[in-house]
């Protein structure tokens, strides 16, 4: 037998067969290492959880146009591509609008957005009813409801009107930016020849619609089917040139002259575009306390059909991420794209990390005040175990043993509680955690595998240094004192 | 040849004189009682003798060594290479078995080895009962483990104190039958005791009173 093994063997023996005492020391590390344990995961998970609570107050980035851009669905999407999709909550675009109320005279601000996203991005919004699922619903905020006397259930007319007042356009633009033009013209042997067309806020042509019905089928009457005819007139502005701005379908020039001649007549007789008035159904009251009350909401889909523009003024976003990582969102969107730039809501992100910090702070401290509880009571429980064998160490040492081995003895099964204490903390403090995550948080955790090997490397660390002073008096002791007389 | 000899040593205790002026000294081979009543100064000689304690003047030469004057970690080698200790309470740890009490002693001097651990055992009478702990043992059962342990290293000296303080009369004469098979075998022994018989069966008896050496009786009948 080694030297080493007849080590192990007293140290065992000294553990097992002398279970009582043990077992109370065992106690000691063990509980400190399952609270240590516990306290550790809920210190690395609380900025996970909290912040899960925290996403529970609203947004806490905005995506936003930049200068001279226009931010759409499209350049939202792609910007969103930058967030990983587990941390990004929800994204709710907005697009903001002044309605008309028909019958009652009345305008305040529509919100056109994503109703599904809302949910998430403002679980706070409190409403009576139920969200808008399809189109000509409408969301009333509490304020205008009340203003307007409409409930769950009442119709309610919305009319857009367009706006021509854009101050770079001249006068006859702005008369056309957003208008639809309808007019005619003379086509072959007399046939009239019907032209309408919608056009933008820079007043130029994004859609352009023909009847040719009175033409020959063959010649003139292709011209509203021939796809690369029409698409001449997107972007174009008013008047045209047959062919210097738009060039005739071959076999059908005398019909291309007249749609060409059917818009510019239409452009001098150019009417602003028409208002258009929608009948929406009030699906639910909102309330939230807050300048939410006063717009009416609509779907995304609904403002881009009464506007005919596919445009927002803001993207909402819930991102499950500390102000480190919303930062770097926040630089990585504005390099990635050209129309859309970000901003932290700050009232949002800075209170959530000083929270966290607090709260940190507060769980680090618990940590420190259990770590020292835990020496002192094995320290104590040793001592008392170095008191009770003082006989045995005397013993030990009339047989020959040196102040190291006897050091060595005490601090083997110091770390062998240790050992114990930690293996049995990892595992207990996981559960511990687990518990107070559910209860406080009402969220489970996910296991740190590195937890059980940083609970036994603690404890058995904190049990050599509880050992120290007991080991000093056992080293201190006299065999001769010990072993004499009765 | 002298194994030991103590050449006027004294151990002061402020006014006490625990030891005054004293000169044995004792051969290899040797099997000496010391006797006196308490507070005659046997403990202090056998703490000096066992290397637990040094004299406050005086030489203590062991093995032509003197150890009056060395490092309490240098004691510790000495005894634990030269001497096999006994105790009157018998002192076991009270945790490891009768063997593994045995392999203690080895541990600290060498290297553990069981079987010779048993060996040793045996011939106490004990290797039936090596796998129990002392409490499961009788006093005399326990010291002669302690007897085996003692012998164990084979040390050049045995030193007892009151081994047979608390056995009966039965026990008492198996421990002395195997100091004498030790006598025998060359091992020097001795015996610190107050009782006479005991005293009786060692070759010579050193009789202390007030610290010093008050006489010394030669056993006419040993080995008869």
């Amino acid at each position: 037998m080694t030297k080493r093994r007849m080590f192990l063997r007293m140290i065992t023996a000294s553990l097992l067969r002398r279970r009582s005492r043990m077992i109370i020391a065992l106690l000691s590390i063990g509980i400190g290492a399952t609270i240590l344990a516990g306290l550790v995961t809920i210190y690395v998970d609380v900025p996970r959880q909290m912040g899960a609570q925290f996403r529970s107050y609203g947004a806490n980035m905005l995506l936003l146009p930049q200068d001279g851009a226009t931010l759409n669905s499209e350049n939202l999407a792609e910007a969103l591509t930058v967030i990983p999709q587990d941390e990004l909550v929800g994204a709710a675009p907005y697009r903001y609008v002044r309605f008309d109320m028909t019958l009652r005279q009345q305008s305040f601000t529509a919100a056109g957005t994503e109703f599904e996203q809302i949910t998430k991005t403002s679980p706070y919004f409190s409403i009576k009813g139920r969200y808008p699922e399809k189109t000509r619903e409408v969301l009333v905020g509490k304020e205008i409801a009340d203003t307007i006397g409409v409930k769950v259930g009442s119709g309610m007319e919305l009319t857009y009107q367009p706006s021509s007042l854009q101050s770079d356009l001249t006068p006859e633009e702005s008369r056309m930016a957003n208008a639809i033009l309808s007019g005619s013209a003379e086509g072959w042997s007399a046939g009239v020849v019907y032209v309408s067309a919608q056009l933008d806020e820079n007043a130029a042509i994004t859609s352009v619609t023909v009847d040719a019905g009175t033409q020959t089928p063959e010649y003139g009457g292709r011209v509203p089917e021939d796809a690369d005819f029409m698409a001449q007139f997107v972007g174009k502005t008013l008047p045209l040139t047959l062919g210097e701005d738009v060039d005739a379908l071959s076999g059908a020039t005398v019909t291309s002259a007249a749609v060409v001649e059917a818009l510019n007549t239409a452009r001098r007789t150019a009417a602003p575009a028409q208002p258009r008035t929608v009948n929406y159904t009030v699906t639910g009251i909102l309330t939230t306390g807050g300048e939410e009350e006063g717009y009416v909401f609509i779907s995304l889909d609904d403002m881009q059909m009464m506007t005919g523009e596919d445009k927002l003024d803001v993207a909402e976003l819930s991102v499950s991420a500390n102000a480190e990582q919303l930062e770097g969102y926040m630089a990585a969107i504005g390099a990635a794209s050209d129309a859309v730039q970000a901003r932290l809501v700050k009232r949002v992100t800075r209170s959530e990390a000083a929270v966290l910090t607090k709260l940190q702070a507060l769980v680090f401290l618990v940590t420190a005040v259990v770590l020292l509880l835990t020496m002192i009571c094995v320290s104590t429980t040793m001592m008392a175990v170095v008191s009770e064998r003082r006989r045995e160490i005397g013993l030990r040492k009339a047989l020959g043993a040196s102040d190291g081995s006897i050091r060595a003895e005490f601090l083997g099964e110091g770390l062998f509680l240790g050992l114990l204490g930690g293996v049995m903390g990892g595992i207990l403090g996981f559960v511990f955690a687990q518990v107070v995550s559910v209860n406080v948080f009402g969220s489970s955790i996910t296991f740190q595998p590195l937890l059980l090997p940083a609970a036994v490397i603690v404890s058995m660390a904190v049990a050599a240094v509880s050992c120290l002073a007991p080991i000093r008096r056992a080293v201190s002791i006299d065999p001769a004192l010990v072993l004499k007389g009765e | 040849m002298s194994l030991l000899e103590l050449k006027n040593v004294s151990k002061i205790y402020g006014e006490l004189k625990a030891l005054d002026n004293v000169s044995i000294h004792v051969d290899q081979g040797e099997w000496v009682a010391i006797m006196g009543p308490s507070g005659s100064g046997k403990s202090t000689m056998m703490n000096i003798i066992g290397c637990m304690d040094k004299p406050s003047l005086g030489e203590v030469l062991l093995d032509g060594v003197d150890i009056s004057k060395e490092s309490s970690k240098h004691l510790t080698d000495i005894r634990r290479d030269k001497i096999g200790l006994i105790f009157q309470q018998f002192h076991m740890v009270n945790y490891l078995t009768a063997v593994e009490n045995v392999m203690v002693s080895q541990y600290y001097h060498s290297m553990p080895d069981e079987e010779e651990a048993l060996e040793a055992l045996g011939r106490v009478g004990l290797r039936e009962r090596a796998r129990h702990l002392p409490s499961q043992l009788s006093g005399g059962e326990q010291q002669r483990v302690c007897v085996a342990r003692a012998l164990i290293n084979h040390p050049e000296l045995i030193l007892a104190d009151e081994p047979t303080g608390n056995l009966d009369e039965a026990n008492e004469n198996i421990v002395l039958d195997l100091f004498a098979q030790l006598h025998k075998e060359g091992t020097t022994l001795i015996v610190v005791t107050h009782d006479p018989e005991v005293a009786e069966a060692a070759q010579r008896t050193i009789v202390l009173e007030h610290g010093r050496v008050a006489r010394e009786i030669i056993n006419e009948n040993f080995g008869k």
